[in-house]
């Protein structure tokens, strides 16, 4: 339904601010403009410091049942539903909710919230392709 | 210091695409990103006991500190102080020494003092992000963090104005002050202060 823009460079934005000295605003400017630039950074994440994929956040609506939603809560404490009717909900997360749940469980739920990310961070969603192969 | 809010949800999608929940129901499915730049390492310590909050911050082992006594943020209470300056001084041929007897640099920051700068991004959902104006903009909190926060909220007000027109400290959003006998007795001109279309 939405999401914070630019989620990609924002990560790359993040691995450079921790290591490179330079302000994290001149970092993020400076990928804006090189697409090139944030695909390599972001290639060679290491998703196991998950914090670089927590600056951002996506917001999905969710079709389903009282009890698969239950179910999710208790895999993952990281996304947020609220409740919009008896099987319609709102879901928010960032990506890092995404990945860990993904890499942790594989459900109907799990296999949509990776498709949906395919868009919006091409290069992470690629990473978790290609786990599944 | 220097903050931007470089990225943010857009309330507006959420507002229209749900009319059923309110402001108050969105804000944790609202996430803000901001670059904090140049704030002391005391102040970044106070930042992370925000827990419901992500932070990337510069790293001291793989940041070498050059010129040290360039890159300290100094409070005006001690600005004129030569025990200030001299320690400043001091730690900054500590750590030089150090670093160029080949002493690893996640070793030789031991000798760093707290107002050495640092940056860094956070991220905050909308509701986490009311909790810490809540309490950084309060007169009691310490300097540095308030003004910090208070730079957030203008850019917070500019971006996203319907969103953020009710935020400020505690007691503009509760309408007393909840500090009870720590009250600062200032809560007039907080209202006033923090008043959307008050210029201050």
């Amino acid at each position: 339904m939405a999401h914070t823009p630019n989620v990609e460079t924002m990560i790359a934005t993040s691995m450079l601010t921790t290591t490179s000295g330079a302000q994290p605003s001149t970092l993020y400017d400076r990928l804006l403009s090189k697409p090139g630039k944030v695909r390599e950074v972001v290639g060679r994440a290491e998703v196991q410091h998950g914090n670089i994929l927590e600056h951002n956040r996506m917001v999905w609506m969710l079709e389903s049942t009282g009890d698969e939603v239950l179910e999710a809560t208790l895999d993952t404490r990281f996304l947020t539903f609220t409740r919009l009717g008896e099987t319609r909900w709102l879901v928010s997360g960032n990506l890092r909710a995404v990945v860990e749940y993904a890499q942790q469980r594989k459900t109907p739920l799990t296999d949509a919230l990776v498709a949906s990310v395919k868009d919006v961070a091409p290069n992470v969603h690629g990473f978790l392709e290609d786990k599944k192969r | 210091m220097k903050t931007r809010l470089l990225a943010h949800t857009p309330y507006e999608e959420l507002r229209d695409g749900f009319p059923e929940l309110d402001l108050k129901q969105l804000l944790p499915h609202l996430a803000y990103t901001f670059a904090v730049e140049k704030i002391s390492r005391a102040c970044s310590h106070q930042l992370v006991r925000h827990r419901v909050a992500s932070f990337s911050q510069q790293s001291q082992r793989y940041i070498t500190v050059k010129r040290l006594s360039e890159r300290v943020v100094t409070p005006p209470t001690v600005d004129d102080s030569e025990t200030f300056h001299e320690l400043i001084e001091k730690a900054s041929e500590a750590y030089q020494r150090l670093v160029e007897s080949g002493v690893s640099k996640e070793d030789a920051r031991f000798v760093l003092p707290n107002a050495t700068e640092t940056s860094l991004l956070m991220t905050m959902d909308g509701a986490a992000l009311f909790h810490f104006f809540g309490l950084r903009l309060c007169n009691r909190a310490q300097w540095e963090i308030r003004r910090l926060a208070d730079a957030m909220l203008t850019q917070c007000r500019d971006a996203e104005p319907e969103v953020f027109e009710n935020a400020g400290p505690y007691c503009y959003m509760l309408g007393h002050c909840p500090e009870g006998r720590f009250t600062c007795g200032g809560m007039a001109e907080a209202l006033e202060k923090y008043r959307p279309d008050s210029s201050s």
